[in-house]
């Protein structure tokens, strides 16, 4: 059985070491520079801190940085990384929770890090990757670690304004890296192409696919996806045959009327997660790429990324609402009922997820983590956990789930988590806010704010940018004399919504 | 034109300084749904219809880059 992903990069090595593992704009590494850079940076790192301990990772979105995050791996420590282009409040929220025992950074991102409330140790990566490797230290770190060892921390969104780090083994990884690799036939003939930010969990799979099958990943330029004639230009040049990406990057190529211009004739395997799939988009995808093969993927970054998966049978009609279909590998779904019954057949229930996939809890948030991964109350016989992901679901007779939306105010927006409240919380923050309410309209996928009180719209998405990232900043702001009420005082949320 | 183009896009994105940034697409000011919307709103505004081939980062990169592209889809049309 494999214990550590490092054992992927290793095997790989032997069959493929002067093979392209990463590519982006302005390079590529093979998987031997990879793993020899990891090497390098994991000796450096561990000269300077014991074991299973968190690394701050700030690194951009280039071929390079798989290997500063496996160079951590190769330390016994964990990665946490965090994005450059996020504002510097948000990074610093990031770094007081993490208390990491070091930032990995590289000589791009040296004064941002200066900036930060952030006083320990910072490693420059161009420094590290000249440290000889100790392969005697890395073997015995390597003997000492177990599968259950963390492997990262990645924050997202919380309610309550503070970002939550979910914290995730070597064997969640490897568990969801060797079931969706199942599903989408990755082999080591496949080139994907990396939509997501390095830092976010979808791109696990375009960072350790390669470790796992031989294939490679081509970053992609982000503004790419604003121009979409010349993403398939790009995507034809590097030979793309497999992309795991957000549902908005398909609905946006399909707004912006980008098969009018060609196709990405390699396309052979599309997955698609985040939020939910129109098929009347899914439809055009179809039309144009008619041999390749669809998959609708479902689940949060606390079960690693995923829960089910559902393979698109035939071309679908745009009235259709596509099932999040059946559970991975290792994954196991329970639907519940608020008194923590399960639900029949055909009732709705709370989708809850266990298995080896479950994350290792919110790092340093012990009574949050408690209250999210809890004891299957179906039993006390032995210790069972489950993890409670506030979305609601069905199952039909043959056994697929459909989606039927959330239990709260979180939603899903280009693919990212989104919490209202939180969005909510840093609006009432700017100077010269009354009151505010946030609501998402899924219509036209926009985040809309009302407030009252004296701020200017453009005080406060100046305001907001510097505390959230990009993504979560409401693209429609209306000032209003007042919010409407019910007579219990709350805000009126039905009332706001029509007037979106 | 250029008044109501500004309109169109303050009211997308109040917190950019359209006037000032040359670089909206190639710094990554502008996300892709933003792209989607101006060009919606543009199309609407103006009775045009910008094509996939239009979308290069030179046309959406500054005000003037849209204004130029609306001019030349008017005197097509």
């Amino acid at each position: 059985m494999r214990q550590n992903v490092l054992e992927w990069l290793e095997t790989v090595c032997e069959a493929y070491a002067d093979k392209t593992a990463f590519s982006d704009e302005n390079g590529a590494v093979t998987f031997a520079q990879t793993r020899a850079r990891a090497q390098a940076v994991g000796t450096a790192i561990a000269e300077k801190t014991i074991v299973r301990k968190p690394i701050a990772v700030l690194s951009g979105r280039h071929c390079l940085t798989p290997a500063s995050f496996l160079g951590v791996v190769y330390s016994g420590c964990f990665y946490a990384p965090i994005d450059a282009s996020l504002p510097l409040s948000r990074i610093n929220q990031i770094l007081e929770i993490l208390q990491p025992a070091l930032v990995l950074t590289d000589a791009q991102n040296a004064s941002l890090v200066q900036k930060t409330d952030y006083a320990g140790e910072v490693l420059f990566v161009e420094e590290a990757v000249k440290t000889p490797a100790d392969m005697q230290r890395l073997s015995q770190i390597r003997r000492d670690s177990t599968a259950d060892d963390p492997l990262y921390v990645i924050f997202t969104s919380g309610s309550t304004g503070r970002p939550k780090g979910v914290i995730t083994s070597h064997f969640s990884l490897m568990s969801y890296i060797d079931a969706y690799a199942d599903v989408m036939q990755i082999s080591d003939a496949d080139v994907l192409g990396n939509q997501s930010p390095l830092d976010y969990i979808a791109a696990i799979r375009d960072i350790y696919l390669p470790l796992r099958c031989g294939c490679s990943t081509v970053i992609i330029p982000k503004t790419l996806f604003m121009t979409p004639a010349l993403l398939f230009d790009y995507m034809n040049a590097n030979r793309i045959t497999a992309v795991g990406w957000s549902a908005s990057a398909l609905t946006v190529i399909v707004a912006l009327q980008g098969f009018d211009s060609g196709k990405p004739e390699y396309l052979r395997k599309v997955c698609f997660s985040g939020s939910v799939m129109p098929c009347k988009c899914l439809r055009v995808w179809q039309d144009n790429l008619p041999d390749t093969l669809f998959i609708n993927q479902y689940g949060p970054t606390e079960a690693t990324a995923s829960c089910t998966y559902y393979i698109v049978p035939g071309k679908v009609r745009p009235e259709d609402v596509l099932p999040i279909g059946r559970a991975y590998a290792n994954y196991r779904i329970l639907l519940l009922t608020e008194d923590g019954q399960p639900a029949a057949d055909g009732a709705e229930g709370e989708i809850c997820v266990a298995g080896p996939c479950l994350a290792l809890g919110y790092y340093n948030a012990p009574e949050l983590t408690t209250k999210s991964f809890v004891q299957n109350p179906l039993h006390n016989a032995y210790r069972d956990l489950i993890y409670h992901t506030g979305d609601i679901g069905l199952r039909r007779a043959d056994g697929t789930l459909e989606f039927h939306g959330r239990r709260d105010r979180q939603i899903k927006h280009l693919g990212h988590r989104v919490e209202l409240d939180e969005v909510e919380a840093a609006a009432a923050s700017t100077d010269g806010v009354q009151e505010c309410s946030v609501l998402y309209d899924y219509g036209t996928e926009t985040i809309c704010l009302f407030y009252t009180g004296s701020a200017g719209m453009r005080d406060i998405a100046v305001h907001m940018r510097q505390t959230l990232p990009g993504f979560m900043i409401p693209r429609k702001i209306r000032c209003l004399d007042s919010l409407p009420k019910l007579p219990n005082g709350k805000t009126d949320l039905s009332a706001l919504k029509s007037m979106i | 034109m250029r008044e109501e183009i500004m309109e169109i896009l303050a009211n997308l994105r109040p917190d950019v300084d359209f006037e000032n940034e040359k670089k909206l697409i190639t710094d990554g000011i502008l996300e892709s749904f933003d792209i989607v919307a101006i060009l919606g709103e543009l199309n609407d505004a103006f009775d045009i219809e910008v094509r996939v081939g239009d979308l290069v980062p030179d046309n959406f990169n500054s005000v003037d880059g849209m204004v130029a592209l609306v001019k030349a889809h008017r005197e097509e049309d």
